[in-house]
């Protein structure tokens, strides 16, 4: 078979061209499960059990057909009803036609009476103040999702594939209904119910598992009529009720459902709901390794920086007199001592950092000044003698130098002053 | 504000804080060290519920979930 972007060489024969158009059109994702409306003409029903028309307006037309037993025909459709028909585009490769294959069909003013009965349910909830109720954030980090809808349907797949791609394993309960026909609001509806026993501690404490903190409920993209079930009253109430936030995630961008108004989180598709409330592992992670650094390196900075204050008080201190000694040195073992304490538990390399600093103090000890030539003057009482008013005329002190004391007396007393 | 009822929100905010006050400086070491082993309590925290957030995949039907939700029931 010859198909795009082959090389051919000679003419195309025609069947095989209208293959080609076929596989062209079909591809083609605009074109499929698409909504059209128009009115219909030429209405034919066969004993094969298909049907055929046209469907029109005023500026085109085209060819549809409804395979057997494909879909329901509502019984008011007749030539000239005016009809939505979800088909998609097929190409008759025998006769070279373009047709709509017709998945769906409702006269138009059967969903006019549908619209109006959702116009007057938001009207009504608009009334009781439910649609300004206030909306519960998700959490940050949802613990244990909820997800209703349809079982082994294309939109739970996306949903699936795209939590495992943000955070792998992620906790969560798929709760799988009917999403469209008769039975789908009671099954959306007996579903919440069930959402709401697992969001109940007890329960879930008893299956083991946190309880569910996020419901998302929703389905695919489809007809306005297979989206129905979001509109009708008993799923709506049931979402209002739920205890926990609920997201609602159903069809395309474009479809603005009741369940759309009441949810704490609109969603405009359900992969668009996966998107909104499943955050990626991999980045909170890379971004608290982050302030993991930050943190042990901004800590470590302040410690350095009192180690160089350390560092600057040795040096003053070794140029500074006797007297002094004593209250910086003081400071400076509170200081060392709080250093200590600090670094005992996080910080043992600043410990090493320490000790060295420690050894050097060391050599600045009252002993080391007295090595270098200076004594200390004490009185009787053992006061240091700091200045000469602390002496009298006769008064018996003590000299310490480095090996041993002397005892000596005042016999005279010159101030700087008298010097001067 | 208990740290078990913090939510990662909450944690991951005080966080922020402290590590942007701590990258400003100027404070003691007492206070410093003080703020630093509450970060990293609360990275502890904010770690931990990354993990919390791991755990079973239940896929079933809505009747199978109401019969086993019946089962457990009192």
């Amino acid at each position: 078979m010859t198909g795009r972007g082959e090389v051919t060489t000679g003419p195309l024969p025609v069947g095989q061209f209208v293959t080609m158009v076929k596989r062209a059109l079909t591809s083609e994702p605009l074109f499929q499960r698409q909504a059209i409306k128009g009115e219909v003409s030429q209405w034919k029903s066969y004993a094969s059990g298909h049907t055929y028309f046209t469907l029109r307006d005023n500026d085109g037309q085209m060819s549809a057909v409804i395979w057997k037993g494909r879909c329901t025909i509502h019984p008011s459709i007749k030539e000239g009803t005016e009809v939505v028909v979800t088909a998609n585009v097929d190409v008759y490769v025998k006769r070279g036609n373009i047709q709509l294959v017709v998945e769906r069909i409702e006269p138009v003013n059967a969903l006019g009476a549908m619209e109006e009965a959702k116009r007057l349910l938001v009207e009504r909830l608009r009334n009781e103040g439910e649609l300004d109720r206030p909306r519960t954030r998700p959490p940050a980090i949802p613990k244990h999702i909820a997800i209703v809808t349809g079982a082994g349907s294309a939109a739970l797949a996306d949903m699936q594939q795209l939590i495992e791609n943000r955070w792998p394993g992620l906790r969560r309960t798929v709760i799988g209904v009917l999403v469209q026909g008769q039975r789908a609001s009671e099954e959306i509806v007996r579903a919440l119910a069930l959402t709401r026993r697992l969001a109940d501690p007890v329960v879930a404490a008893k299956r083991g598992e946190p309880p569910v903190d996020l419901v998302i409920v929703g389905r695919g993209g489809g007809s306005p009529e297979d989206l129905w079930a979001f509109n009708l009253e008993p799923v709506i109430r049931s979402i209002i009720a739920s205890p926990v936030p609920v997201v609602s995630a159903v069809g395309h961008e474009s479809d603005l459902l009741v369940s759309d108004l009441v949810a704490d989180v609109r969603a405009s598709t359900p992969s668009n709901a996966i998107e909104r409330t499943v955050p990626v592992r991999a980045e909170l992670e890379q971004w608290l390794d982050e302030l993991d650094d930050r943190l042990a390196h901004a800590t470590r900075r302040t410690f350095g920086d009192a180690r160089q204050r350390l560092i600057g008080l040795h040096a003053r201190l070794k140029v500074a007199p006797l007297a002094g000694i004593n209250v910086e040195r003081r400071s400076m073992l509170s200081l060392q001592s709080r250093l200590n304490r600090a670094t005992e538990s996080k910080l043992a390399n600043e410990r090493t950092r320490l000790a060295s600093i420690e050894a050097s103090l060391h050599t600045i000890h009252p002993k080391r000044v007295l090595e270098r030539g200076y004594a200390m003057t004490q009185t009787k009482d053992g006061t240091v003698v700091t200045n000469t008013k602390m002496l009298e005329l006769g008064q018996e002190f003590s000299l310490h130098f480095v090996d041993g004391s002397a005892e000596a007396a005042v016999t005279q007393i010159h101030t700087m002053e008298e010097e001067q | 504000m208990t740290e078990s009822k913090q939510t990662y929100n909450e944690a991951a905010q005080r966080l922020e804080a402290i590590v942007a006050t701590l990258e400003r400086g100027g404070m003691g070491l007492d206070e410093t060290l003080k703020m630093y082993e509450e970060g990293a309590a609360l990275l502890k925290t904010c770690q931990a519920e990354l993990i919390a957030a791991e755990g079973r995949l239940n896929e079933l039907r809505l009747d199978e979930l109401e019969q086993e939700l019946q089962t457990e029931a009192p």
